[in-house]
């Protein structure tokens, strides 16, 4: 490491020992058969924490920590070298460190989960710490971008997984997912709670058509995209559609529309991987169109289907994440060249990093003696129980996948040479070379892998799994198949021109009528309607007061039209104990009156701090004397408060604003608008208090409790105890008006 | 911004007094009138008294008022934990900690329950948002001037 172990290592260094602990502890649990926790922490609302370390959960949680600890080490060596490159300080590296720790222990809670609310809440905490990675460098516009959109389709996609939830809850009343599978029964309300799951599960593994949020989050640092976007925010989807496997299986139309856009993810993926030429997004492409095969089999149905999915996200998990890495250690050697177009030839300078990613490439590619080898060969048994179309797609999805592969392999390390290359530092090499060494070990030793996917597919399946793999060396119809999709990735390699010339047409129809398209418009359109209502609304003042007093006078009068009026309005006796209550509602009335008078701004604030001291002995008459305590307290501190924001305002500016006349039309809209509402409130309130609720049920209650709350205020029973709640929500107003003022003052410091 | 002497005497004496009143305010509320809410507002307007006669640097090296806001956010979160708390065993929210018919821990006036609290949690937000406002605006009106 070229720095020295300074305090900007430290988190550095803490998050690599909390992956490695993390995995080291999920692996002696498994080992150890599993564990599971199970507390409900609140009955009453039937939440329930409760997570277990099955199959699935061990698959998933086990490669989350795994492939993490790679990118852990990489980053650790990658992030201070883009700061620097970036012009930012070292001391900004923390909050990425706790962004991935957090997405990290989100993940290992997603797979662990066995409750729907606490699978939604652990999944949109990987969205949101997504959102903050890819919008790492803040200063790109491209990046702020993207992690928007990753944001808004993957958060959408969570809510309809929410309602799927509350489908099931109000159906079952219960969140709890092993309940749930022996509970739900086929039928139109479980399709349509499993397409909702399945749907939030597709958006989240970038499949068509919300497939687009995938490339453009590529601007994320490399780190990023090798753990969030190519190994664990996106299996957290099939992971999803794997935890909720029992459900979906009942639901054939579910099951048909895994396969459709299965496939069709499959298809774009590999045709558009054939014309990228930035790395990355030739990665991202190849990335949904892997995960395409993984929806694929699931959506294939059976015990082979589910098996083989599990086995398949963990091989392409740990190959992806290593190209991803080769491709940010090839811009880090060539000082910055992320296109295909200007690489190659950088197999004789960086020969440990080549035959790394070789080994990568080779598993995702399927080539014997590697762990790929195994995932497609039971792809590929999968596909023959399911007929001849499924074989031909299989047969032609790997095709396409040798030939983008291949395309990509030696778009970097073979050919001419027409750029420079650095040697690598060993922090950067490294994990690659961990990576790629453990899918060749894979290759020959899959005895683990294959008993983690077969616990996964029984986690999937809720019966027996089997995934035992081996070499055969017959003909073998997987064997055939695999030969066959050599051949045809072998062809579209040497007829590469014309392919990338009908890949680069379907680019194209991509772009101008594609998903990202309508996101594009239909985010404009949201704007310019909310720039619309924001024009009607909210142009002055005045407009937005009267905009609520007009409607508000509007139903007052259909409500005196409407209800009987008879005995409507009564004039009750004037009585001496009144005359002081009489004189504070004239004095209030009188100073109502006046607050029209004044043009100059600090007269107008004195009028209305008087107005509100006379309704404060309005309320003190009238034998409320919390109230009026409140009212007067406040009144103080809003003029003080006004004064003083007014004595900010330039003398020379308020003088004008005082002086200038009012325009034609508002001399008679304001004071008709305001006469007219006020005689409707007026009305109102003569009605509502000449005829004076006979049952005073509620204050009687208050009253009669306040003993046993402990209290001899009931005012303050109520505020704090019978209607806390309500005060809850006030509190919460003012500390929110807090921050707002802060956020807008102080730049959002505290201080 | 220079205020007279008088306003300076009269800010300097007046300010323990309403501090005082308004803890006895709080103090008293559940037997009395007076809640936390009129409390933190009386406390702030001393301390606004206070500002409007010294100014804004006086003031805050007087008076702990840094530590306010986030004092403000600390008590919002426990008003939630003693709203949300009592979900953990099974109660309805809201439930507070001496069960009517319980007896009362007394000191004078005060009686040391869970609704007490949750008034004290006002006070602190009612309090910590107004001084923090107010010192917002201070500040603001200290650049424009500048």
């Amino acid at each position: 490491m070229p720095t020295t172990l300074n305090r900007h290592a430290v988190p550095a260094l803490a998050a690599i020992l909390l992956g490695a602990s993390g995995f080291a502890v999920l692996l002696a649990l498994w080992l150890a058969g599993g564990g599971e926790v199970d507390v409900p922490w609140a009955p009453s609302l039937d939440l329930r924490l409760h997570f277990r370390l099955d199959g699935l959960g061990a698959l998933y949680s086990l490669l989350a920590t795994g492939v993490g600890l790679a990118v852990f080490a990489y980053a650790a060596g990658y992030l201070p070298r883009h700061l620097a490159a970036h012009g930012r300080s070292p001391a900004q590296a923390r909050p990425f460190w706790g962004l991935l720790v957090l997405f990290m222990g989100s993940m290992v809670g997603l797979a662990t989960a066995q409750d729907l609310i606490l699978v939604f809440v652990f999944w949109d905490l990987t969205a949101i710490s997504s959102y903050f990675l890819i919008a790492y460098d803040r200063e790109e516009r491209d990046s702020r971008w993207a992690a928007l959109m990753a944001l808004i389709v993957t958060g959408v996609s969570a809510v309809l997984l929410l309602i799927g939830a509350l489908v099931l809850y109000a159906e079952h009343g219960t969140f709890s997912l092993p309940e749930l599978f022996d509970r739900v029964e086929a039928g139109g309300t479980l399709t349509l709670a499993a397409g909702l799951l399945a749907l939030a599960a597709l958006a989240k593994s970038a499949q068509v058509p919300m497939h687009f949020w995938l490339p453009r989050a590529m601007t994320a640092p490399t780190p990023v995209s090798a753990y969030l976007h190519s190994a664990a925010m996106v299996a957290a989807g099939v992971l999803l559609i794997g935890r909720t496997y029992p459900l979906i299986e009942r639901s054939d139309l579910v099951l048909d529309g895994l396969v459709v856009i299965g496939l069709s993810s499959v298809a774009l993926g590999g045709v558009l991987a054939l014309t990228r030429d930035d790395m990355k997004q030739l990665l991202a492409y190849s990335t949904l169109s892997q995960y395409g095969y993984v929806v694929f089999m699931y959506g294939l149905g059976g015990e082979k289907g589910a098996v083989a999915a599990g086995f398949y996200v963990v091989a392409h998990a740990i190959s992806k994440s290593a190209l991803f890495l080769t491709a940010g250690a090839v811009t880090e050697a060539t000082g910055g060249a992320k296109r295909l177009s200007e690489l190659g030839g950088l197999a004789r300078e960086l020969p440990l990093l080549a035959a790394a990613s070789a080994a990568a490439v080779a598993t995702i590619v399927a080539v014997p003696l590697t762990l790929g080898f195994f995932a497609d060969e039971l792809f590929f048994k999968a596909a023959l129980e399911h007929g001849p179309a499924a074989v031909a797609a299989a047969v032609g999805a790997a095709g396409l996948t040798v030939a983008y592969l291949l395309r990509f392999w030696a778009g970097i390390f073979l050919g001419p040479r027409p750029c420079e290359a650095r040697s690598l530092s060993a922090v950067l090499l490294g994990p690659v070379v961990v990576l790629g060494a453990v899918v060749l070990v894979g290759g020959v030793w899959a005895s683990p892998v294959s008993g983690l996917a077969a616990a996964a597919g029984e986690s999937s399946l809720r019966t027996g799994a089997d995934a035992s793999v081996a070499y055969h060396l017959d003909a073998r119809p997987e064997n055939l198949m695999a030969l066959a999709a050599f051949a045809i990735g072998g062809l579209l390699l040497a007829a590469q021109t014309r392919a990338e010339r009908w890949a680069g047409v379907v680019a194209q129809l991509g772009s101008r009528a594609g998903p990202e398209r309508l996101y594009g418009a239909g985010l404009r359109r949201l704007n310019a309607m909310s720039d619309r209502v924001h024009a009607l609304e909210v142009r002055d003042m005045r407009t937005r007061v009267s905009a609520v007093l007009v409607p508000a006078g509007a139903l007052v009068v259909l409500a005196l039209v409407a209800t009987p009026t008879s005995g409507a309005f009564t004039v009750g006796a004037f009585e001496a104990r009144d005359a002081g209550l009489m004189l504070m509602l004239v004095l209030a009335a009188v100073t109502a009156v006046a607050t029209t008078v004044p043009r100059r701004h600090l007269t107008l604030a004195l009028v209305l701090s008087t107005l509100g001291y006379a309704l404060a002995g309005v309320y003190a008459f009238f034998d409320a004397p919390d109230v009026a305590l409140v009212a007067v307290v406040v009144e103080t501190l809003l003029v003080l408060l006004v004064l003083g924001v007014l004595a900010l305002v330039p003398s020379a500016v308020l003088r004008r604003e005082a002086s200038l006349p009012t325009p034609a039309k508002r001399r008679w809209r304001d004071p008709l608008i305001g006469v007219v509402s006020g005689a409707l409130v007026a009305a109102l309130t003569w009605a509502t208090l000449s005829r004076p609720s006979p049952a005073r049920t509620v204050s009687a209650e208050h009253v009669r409790l306040a003993d046993q709350a402990h209290a001899k205020d009931v005012v303050t029973a109520i505020l704090a105890d019978f209607r806390g709640l309500d005060t809850l929500g006030e509190v919460t107003v003012v500390a929110v008006a807090l921050a707002g003022v802060l956020a807008l003052l102080r730049g959002g410091r505290m201080w | 911004m220079v205020t007279s002497v008088v306003v300076q005497a009269v800010a300097r004496l007046l300010l323990a007094p309403i501090l005082m009143i308004a803890f006895a305010i709080l103090v008293k509320g559940y037997a009395e009138v007076g809640d936390g809410f009129s409390a933190g507002a009386i406390a702030a307007l001393g301390v606004l008294l206070h500002y409007v006669a010294f100014g804004r640097a006086t003031t805050e090296r007087l008076l702990p008022i840094r530590a306010l806001p986030a004092a403000c956010f600390a008590a919002l979160l426990l008003a939630l934990a003693l709203a949300t708390g009592p979900l953990v065993f099974g109660d309805p929210v809201l439930t507070y900690a001496p069960s009517p018919g319980a007896e009362v821990v007394q000191l004078g006036t005060l009686e040391v329950i869970g609704a007490v609290a949750f008034d004290v949690a006002v006070f602190v937000i009612v309090m910590g948002a107004a001084l923090g406002i107010i010192h917002a605006l201070a500040r603001q009106a200290e650049e424009i001037r500048e």
